[in-house]
């Protein structure tokens, strides 16, 4: 599938913000089925400085620095991308939840793809025995992994309500969990705490859906905003797999990758350091269309 | 001169109820090193009997003379520090030992980090998991790839260690991220100096002041210019160490810097002062790197500074020590050490680490649940895990079988979560509790630095903590709630070179260094905050009848007091409803009030809290004198309130006596008494226009000489009683008199002149043009031309002339306060 995507941020403050200094991590580092073209990212106000970096995750990162008194700023990225799916492998071919722990322990892998560093609690997904024990039945020993994933996925997604309007940005995943309602950033912290609890590196990807479907299906839920869905580490052999808790379903050519890490924290399309400025009010309009 | 004390009758130490075989430090001194122990125990007891008081409080009372404190998370209140008269001796011989596992930990610490966050071949070849290192929240991927300018990883290290019984020494923990104790370590040796004179010395105690020079040089080594200016980066006065932090950077002429002060320019570090932004060189970092700047780390945080990751990253600022060495800290790379030491260094461990095993082997994890009862478990990255109730070891055989069944299960899911660790019995040393030495268990804390060639030095000393009761002897006794002062003890003194003759003398300078922004804000509320309780405090005094007129208090005129509780009801010493009750009434609530911003108790609190972060520039005498709590205040009763008002007045004047003599004419009291004038100088044009309207002049104005301080002036001046205008010539216009307001704005110009201008041309500053215009009616007018309107004209020129300096010196940097500083998400 080929799309052209258009994510408009824009942001109103009450008061002037002197200074700003933030990061925007909006354009899609490689991945593995998906090939990029014509990036590009445009900020209003003209911003004083930008610098582009990689990492420290697979995230692509811009830093930027206004330092006009601005009460309103705006940023648009917009890119096309080609996306294939490999063929979801054979899950009696995956390795079982034992071996996965074992290979995740044993890799003399530290990079920002290896499954060691989506083993651990991260500054959002902390550990929770309350996910850990719910998630206790899907990850038996003996059980494939990629098995083990989806009945994980479908639990979650059959267990809990897509709500808008149940929590906000900061909520904990734990809070969500309780009340079995979220949105999608909260399913994919809730399953990578309970992957993880378990022994499975588990990552947060952060990236778009096809907005319209094809004809005859459903619209993809998440699809009006950025999404997010987990990948989970399968083994050597198959890698990183995604799973889409909000939609039931692996990911695949309805799915444009942008970025991966541990939590939300790591791949937030938006943060940084704002003088001034106090309330603010933030619009967010994303536009994914199918072009061949 | 006393003779051999292990000869004398009297040994101290002859009944001392240690077992040898238990690995007592005294018991099983050589017997040079134990004649030392004895000299200083019955050194203890000499002194105390000379004084009278036990050992404990000569050394209780030092501490308070430092100042010395300590928090615990939580407190509100900083705690005096429960340190034990009697030191650690060790000798000679074997703190060679220590000291040169020590240096060789250091450096295979240091290779590791380098390797880690470099080639990271100790992975690639199997050495280390990869899971180990990314296990650690300390671990900053960013950071993989960076070398450090000076290619030092690591400059200053501090270590705790455990005395077996057969006296053999092992490491327990190593600490990276914060060097904590480092200042306990120096307190302690100056309290212990202090308090027993010449005991140290002669038993030939090794100094520290060495040390501390090495370790600053050895930062400074590093730095690109040749005069680097090395700032103490501290997360807050919230801190727990923060009064540590404090001695030290004091200790060290360290500027002590908050996130706040500093900003990033071109790369480059700045220090926002009052004279304009100054570069820092490097910085000894009290924060975690996850806090240490909001763009590349926790976006979150509010104490660490935007795109300092870029001054480091570019090679503009040495970081003492480097971002992301705290990553070794984990207790999951005990169990590698002893490998990567022979892989790294090529040598054997000197001294061993506690032996750890990390259950995320197969092998190991399969020989902790076998020998579990043997074994403490802890969480392996030092964070919380699912089967164990907080961060500290646990001893598996104190677990109900429920517990155990629960952690045996948690490990089989997640055994990466925990280590296995040997438990380490301890040795004692005796404590001087209660007048009677006892066997206590104990660690060491010890601090390795790099020293002016980067060579790797020792603290000669450190800090150790005993454990509170005689019962605990092994690692589980927790952290220990005492601690001691470590001595290293030679046969014959050593040359004791001066600090100065070994780091060449430094250039003479005058003047208190630099001043941040921020401390000048709050130097100069302290000061008005002062001026503003003196006052109050004052006008309850004179409420209350404690003029030099033996019968003035029964004299006043009810107009009189009608006008004195409005004044104190006009700058917020009390409610309004307050000041409808009686005058005592209304005194008591002035002192006792706590929450408008002009009652004693609340001025004091501000004092307090403003003052703590001035920790670093205040004399121990300033400080407690000026953190003494509020006089008790058990009922309304005049006599109390009039009692506490006498004690406050003296209190203030001790103040500004040590403000007069003790204060450098730097910066630091240009501001102090800057706000202390600005303040007096206003309220003193609310008293006047105040008194000024009364229907009795001579009783009003007595008032006023009452509370400036100006009868026994006016008296000897004047034979007539307090009139209007001689009265007001004295307080208002009267240059020599230190109470005048003249005298006052003349003292703030003064100030204005002597701080630093910004800009290159001489044009005057703001401040300075509206201290000049404040001047001018006072040096021009005659006390006839002086009215209400002048009065209240000048009274909004002060307020104005107060905002023009917060802008000129204070406010270079953006406010920021928590509230508006915004987290964008999308």
């Amino acid at each position: 599938m080929i799309y052209d995507v258009r994510h408009l941020t824009t942001v109103r403050y009450a008061g002037l913000v002197r200074l700003a200094r933030f990061n925007l991590r909006l354009k899609p580092a490689p991945w593995p089925g998906q090939i990029l073209h014509d990036y590009r990212l445009s900020v209003d106000p003209r911003p004083t400085s930008v610098q582009d970096e990689t990492g420290p995750f697979i995230v692509n990162r811009s830093r930027l620095t206004i330092r006009a008194p601005i009460s309103r700023l705006s940023v648009e990225s917009r890119f096309r991308v080609e996306v294939t799916a490999a063929p979801l492998p054979d899950p009696d071919t995956a390795p079982t939840i034992d071996q996965v722990r074992h290979r995740a322990l044993t890799r003399n892998d530290l990079s920002a793809s290896g499954p060691a560093t989506y083993l651990y609690a991260s500054p959002i997904a902390a550990p929770s025995s309350e996910i850990a024990g719910w998630a206790l039945p899907f990850f038996t020993p003996e059980r494939n992994v990629i098995a083990a994933g989806r009945a994980l996925m479908e639990a979650l997604h059959a267990e809990f309500r897509y709500d808008g309007n149940a929590t906000q940005i900061d909520t904990p995943p734990v809070e969500a969990f309780h009340h079995r309602r979220g949105v999608c950033q909260d399913f994919a912290h809730i399953m990578i705490i309970a992957a993880r609890a378990h022994g499975i590196p588990a990552a947060y990807v952060s990236g778009y859906l096809r907005t319209l479907p094809p004809p005859g299906q459903e619209k993809l839920v998440g699809a009006d905003a950025t999404h997010a869905w987990v990948n989970l580490w399968c083994g050597d052999e198959h890698g990183w797999i995604g799973f889409d808790p909000t939609n039931a379903m692996i990911a695949g050519t309805d799915h444009i990758f942008t970025a991966m890490g541990r939590d939300y924290s790591d791949v937030a399309p938006l943060d940084g350091v704002f003088h001034g400025g106090a309330g603010q009010e933030m619009e967010v309009s994303v536009d994914v269309e199918p072009v061949g | 001169m006393r003779v051999s004390p292990a000869l004398q009758p009297a040994n101290r130490l002859r009944d001392y109820p240690a077992d040898g075989d238990a690995g007592d430090l005294f018991r099983g001194a050589t017997p040079s090193v134990a004649a030392k122990w004895s000299a200083m125990a019955d050194g203890l007891f000499a002194l105390s009997e000379d004084a009278g008081l036990p050992a404990q409080d000569l050394i209780a009372r030092q501490i308070l003379d430092l100042g010395m404190s300590f928090r615990l998370t939580g407190d509100t209140e900083e705690r005096p520090w429960p340190l034990t008269p009697m030191p650690l001796l060790i000798g000679a011989a074997e703190w060679a030992g220590i000291e040169r596992g020590l240096i060789q930990r250091a450096c295979l610490l240091e290779e590791l980090a380098a390797d880690i966050y470099g080639p990271q071949r100790m992975i690639a070849e199997g050495h280390l998991p990869a899971a180990v290192v990314a296990g650690s929240r300390y671990f900053a991927r960013r950071m993989v790839g960076l070398e450090p300018r000076g290619n030092h990883y690591l400059h200053v290290y501090a270590v705790d260690l455990a005395r077996g019984p057969g006296g053999q020494w092992r490491v327990l923990n190593d600490r990276l991220r914060l060097a904590n104790g480092i200042g306990y370590a120096l307190e302690n040796r100056l309290a212990m100096a202090r308090g027993t004179i010449s005991l140290l010395s002669g038993i030939n105690t090794r100094r520290l002041a060495h040390f501390f020079s090495d370790l600053r040089e050895g930062i400074a080594r590093d730095c690109q210019r040749e005069n680097p200016r090395i700032a103490l980066l501290t997360p807050g006065r919230f801190n727990q160490s923060y009064p540590e932090q404090a001695h030290l950077a004091r200790y060290l002429g360290l500027p002590l810097v908050e996130g706040r002060d500093l900003t990033v320019s071109d790369d480059r570090l700045y220090v926002r002062t009052i004279a304009g932004p100054k570069r820092v060189d490097a910085v000894w970092r009290w924060i975690d790197t996850n806090a240490l700047d909001p763009l590349a780390f926790d976006a979150h945080s509010a104490i660490g500074v935007p795109d300092l990751f870029d001054a480091w990253a570019c090679g503009g600022l040495e970081m003492a020590n480097w971002p992301g060495v705290e990553v070794l800290e984990a207790p999951a790379f005990a169990a590698f050490l002893p490998r990567l030491c022979r892989a790294l260094l090529g040598e054997e461990p000197l001294l061993p680490n506690v032996a750890t095993w990390w259950c995320g082997q197969p092998a190991e994890a399969g020989s902790v649940r076998a020998r579990l009862n043997d074994l403490v478990v802890t969480p392996a990255f030092g964070q919380p895990v699912e089967a164990l109730p907080g961060t500290k070891p646990v001893a598996a055989a104190s677990l109900t079988p429920e517990e155990r069944d629960a952690l045996l299960t948690a490990m089989e899911r997640r055994p990466m979560d925990y280590c296995g660790q040997e438990i380490v019995h301890l040795s004692t040393t005796p404590a001087l509790l209660d007048d009677r030495f006892v066997p206590r268990a104990f660690t060491l804390r010890a601090f390795v630095a790099r020293d002016r060639n980067g060579d790797w030095t020792v603290m000669p000393g450190g800090f150790a903590r005993l454990s509170a009761s005689a019962e605990l002897s092994t690692t589980l006794m927790g952290e220990g709630d005492l601690s001691a002062d470590v001595c290293v003890v030679d046969d014959a003194p050593r040359s004791q070179l001066a600090v100065t003759a070994l780091g060449g003398v430094p250039a003479i300078r005058r003047g208190g260094g630099i001043l941040a922004s921020h401390a000048a804000d709050n130097l100069y509320w302290f000061g008005r905050y002062c001026e503003r309780a003196e006052m109050t405090t004052r006008i309850v005094r004179s409420i209350l009848g404690s003029s030099i007129e033996v019968d003035a208090a029964a004299g006043y005129n009810p107009d009189i007091y009608a006008r004195l509780v409005r004044l104190l009801h006009l700058w917020g010493a009390i409610s309004e409803e307050t000041a409808g009750l009686d005058a005592s009434h209304a005194c008591q609530a002035a002192l006792a009030e706590a929450h408008l911003p002009g009652g004693v108790t609340c001025l004091l609190d501000r004092m307090r809290d403003v003052g703590l972060t001035l920790r670093d520039r205040f004399a121990s005498d300033f400080w407690r004198v000026a953190t003494r709590p509020m006089p008790p205040l058990p009922s309304s009763k005049p006599g109390i309130a009039l009692r506490a008002a006498r004690e406050l007045v003296e209190r203030f004047s001790a103040l500004a006596g040590l403000i007069a003599e003790d204060v450098v004419r730097g910066p630091v009291w240009r501001f102090l008494d800057m706000g202390r004038r600005i303040e007096r100088a206003l309220l003193l044009c609310r008293i006047a226009r105040q008194l000024g309207a009364a229907q009795d002049e001579a009783g009003a104005m007595g008032v006023l000489l009452d509370l400036c301080d100006s009868q026994i002036t006016y008296r000897a001046r004047y034979l007539a009683a307090p009139l209007r205008d001689p009265v007001l010539d004295l307080l208002l216009l009267d240059p020599d008199n230190p109470r005048s307001l003249a005298f006052q704005i003349r003292a703030i110009n003064n100030h204005i002149d002597a701080l630093p201008r910004l800009g290159e041309g001489q044009m005057p500053e703001q401040p300075e043009r509206e201290a000049r215009a404040l001047l001018a009616p006072l040096l021009s007018l005659t006390i006839a031309e002086i009215d209400d309107a002048l009065l209240q004209d000048m009274e909004t020129r002060l307020l104005s002339l107060s905002e023009a300096i917060t802008t000129r010196f204070f406010l270079q940097y953006e406010k920021s306060a928590s509230g508006d500083r915004s987290h964008l998400l999308a």
